[in-house]
């Protein structure tokens, strides 16, 4: 094992431990541990999911490319694809966990399950993406199981062929998936009249957008950290670069037109949502545009993709600008108190009632209009556990199964 | 039959009784309030936004008939009474917190800790508890509870377990001005319909499509 290799899960490995003894003492002591509070009750855990199931498009944009539509130079990354898409669905599925009170009682979700729950379909689509992904990583990498991995190969004549035919049967499956969890998480969101901020027609499809874009971008990195950079891969860049442009285009404008139309009419409500964003949070806000559009514009430059470590930092930019986007789902959807009001007879005078946070303190106030959210220690510290476990499992399943090896194209 | 509140607001003085007796009877923890009572246009309660202006709010939960908050519940722990009540059930809630995020009064609360280890935290004497002390099922369903688990929600249980006693909610027997009332809504011919129609009862928020089953009566205009 090479030392890029040992360091990279010792750090993996010492943040997964970190992360799961934070999770654990939240669980021994309460969701008190965290900045949430009742008027502002979900935070990084919830943009979390939306975060890594948006990374998980990689597998997405691979298979279908490849096997709908012919794009043969992407071939070598098909299975970091895969591999990408499920280590990021399982891990949107663990960065909720912390973010339940019950955890325990989870299996109410197979005894009892709502099926008007939007929360329950995303959990149906991300299992079965998850199960979806691992079988596609399978078969692509049946012909190369070999040695001490014989025994897990499924015995088939010729498993080239039978990899090559189901890989293609199986890529209108995993497109479909695919759109589902994208479309299925924005919707947990974009169903609730109750919140101005996420209730948009809009949100579906942007959540796809943004999804392409760094979902391309991890495949991108992970690709390049595992060949290094390689002329015969130019072609491959340039596809993945002008994927994510379109995409990062795309996004920026569904996001927009939904500013646009909303601030054109000028409805209270809506001029709340779009000022906690541009005012109270507008730096987050230019580093969410502006971060992706410098990686685009680097990423679309053919002198950049001459180097390895040009192309990831700007894989790496795009992806904080996704993740700061994600983490903006929050704040105007909270920080704004939806039941607001001109009182009876008072024409000038905009009130919003306020919210009984959840906690006393003899000094502040218990009811509040706003909430300044931002998460706590132990919030970072589980949340980078995600991370660091979403980087293991690709790690691991790297130094463990042929997934770097070279597909013929 | 439509369990449905009017809560008439030229009768309400802003006492707060509603929200004490609230508080007390259903053993809210530290921080968490069931009901409440503001005074519209302004940041305190009791100062006028405008000169002789004033008038009082009572929010808690709005029992909807098209209620966010059953619909997102992924377990089926917030759920419908047969009378139209919104319940929680204690024991199946996982605390998700969706329905916090789904209702648009703001009127659901979460236990961020153990209620019994904030009541130390505040000095309460003698291991001090208040509340109604039973646990109340109602067919098999925990919906109230003195001392609340950690990490489960909860909110206004329109005090279904006094239910069976035939005893209104808290709130209204506390109110001194009698400006809650409780009836059938289904009913065309009860005091509640008979208000809605006769006062022009309305709803907060009655654009979000939540049709909420406690009614407003505006109050009189005032005289400058």
């Amino acid at each position: 094992m090479s030392n890029s290799k040992k360091i990279g899960f010792l750090v993996t490995g010492l943040l997964m431990i970190a992360g799961f003894v934070a999770w654990i003492y939240q669980y021994k002591e309460g969701l008190v541990l965290t900045n949430m509070r009742n008027s502002y009750s979900w935070g990084l855990y919830v943009s979390g999911l939306a975060f890594f199931v948006g990374n998980a498009a990689g597998g997405l944009v691979l298979s279908s490319l490849i096997y709908l539509f012919g794009v043969k130079s992407l071939k070598p990354f098909a299975k970091i694809g895969a591999l990408t898409a499920f280590a990021n669905v399982t891990a949107a599925m663990i960065s909720i966990l912390p973010d339940i009170g019950q955890p325990i009682r989870l299996y109410h979700m197979l005894l009892h399950p709502n099926l008007n729950s939007p929360l329950v379909w995303d959990v149906i689509v991300l299992n079965l993406y998850a199960a979806l992904s691992l079988i596609y990583l399978y078969i692509l990498m049946l012909p190369d199981l070999k040695g001490p991995l014989a025994k897990i190969a499924l015995k088939v004549d010729q498993p080239k062929e039978f990899s090559e035919k189901w890989a293609k049967r199986l890529a209108p499956f995993s497109l479909v998936a695919a759109m589902g969890i994208h479309v299925i998480t924005a919707w947990i969101f974009a169903t609730q009249g109750g919140r101005d901020w996420w209730n948009s027609a809009v949100l579906a499809p942007d959540f796809i957008a943004v999804a392409v874009a760094s979902g391309t971008a991890v495949v991108f990195i992970v690709s390049l950290l595992t060949y290094g950079f390689k002329n015969e891969h130019q072609q491959a860049y340039r596809s993945m670069a002008i994927i994510i442009a379109t995409a990062y285009f795309v996004h920026i404008f569904l996001m927009y037109n939904d500013f646009i139309i909303h601030y054109w009419y000028g409805a209270h409500e809506a001029l709340e949502t779009l000022s906690i964003t541009f005012i109270d949070y507008g730096l987050a806000h230019a580093f969410e545009v502006l971060a992706p559009l410098a990686a685009v514009i680097l990423l679309l430059n053919k002198k950049i993709r001459q180097s390895s470590g040009a192309m990831i930092s700007s894989c790496i930019l795009l992806i904080l600008g996704v993740f700061a986007h994600r983490f903006l789902l929050m704040p105007a959807a909270f920080d704004k108190i939806q039941l607001s009001m001109n009182p009876l007879g008072l024409q000038h005078n905009y009130w919003s009632v306020p919210i009984s946070s959840g906690q006393y303190d003899p000094f502040i106030d218990t009811f509040v209009t706003k909430w300044h959210y931002f998460p706590s220690a132990i919030e970072i510290t589980i949340f980078l556990g995600v991370i660091a476990f979403m980087c293991f499992v690709v790690l691991f399943a790297m130094d463990r199964f042929p997934i770097a090896g070279e597909a013929e194209a | 039959m439509i369990r449905g509140m009017v809560i008439d607001l030229e009768k309400c003085i802003g006492c707060r009784s509603c929200v004490v007796a609230c508080k007390q009877h259903n053993a809210q923890p530290a921080g968490n309030w069931w009901n409440r009572v503001f005074t519209p246009g302004s940041s305190r309660h009791l100062s006028p936004p405008e000169k002789g202006r004033e008038y009082f709010l009572p929010v808690h939960c709005q029992h909807c008939r098209n209620a966010p908050c059953e619909k997102v519940c992924p377990v089926g722990a917030t759920y419908k009474h047969d009378d139209g009540t919104v319940l929680v059930d204690f024991e199946r809630c996982v605390g998700c917190r969706y329905c916090m995020a789904a209702c648009p009064y703001g009127v659901r609360q979460f236990n961020w800790e153990d209620p019994k280890k904030a009541m130390k935290r505040y000095e309460y004497q003698n291991e001090y508890t208040y509340g109604h002390p039973k646990d109340y099922r109602l067919n098999g369903r925990l919906v109230y509870m003195q001392s609340r688990f950690k990490g489960v929600v909860e909110k206004c249980n329109f005090c279904v377990h006094y239910l069976d006693q035939g005893l209104d909610p808290a709130c209204v027997r506390a109110c001194p001005g009698k400006a809650r009332h409780v009836g059938d809504l289904d009913d065309p011919d009860s005091n509640v319909s008979k208000m809605i129609r006769d006062k022009n009862g309305f709803n907060l928020l009655a654009e979000k499509g939540t049709e909420p089953t406690v009614f407003y009566l505006p109050p009189k205009r005032k005289e400058g």
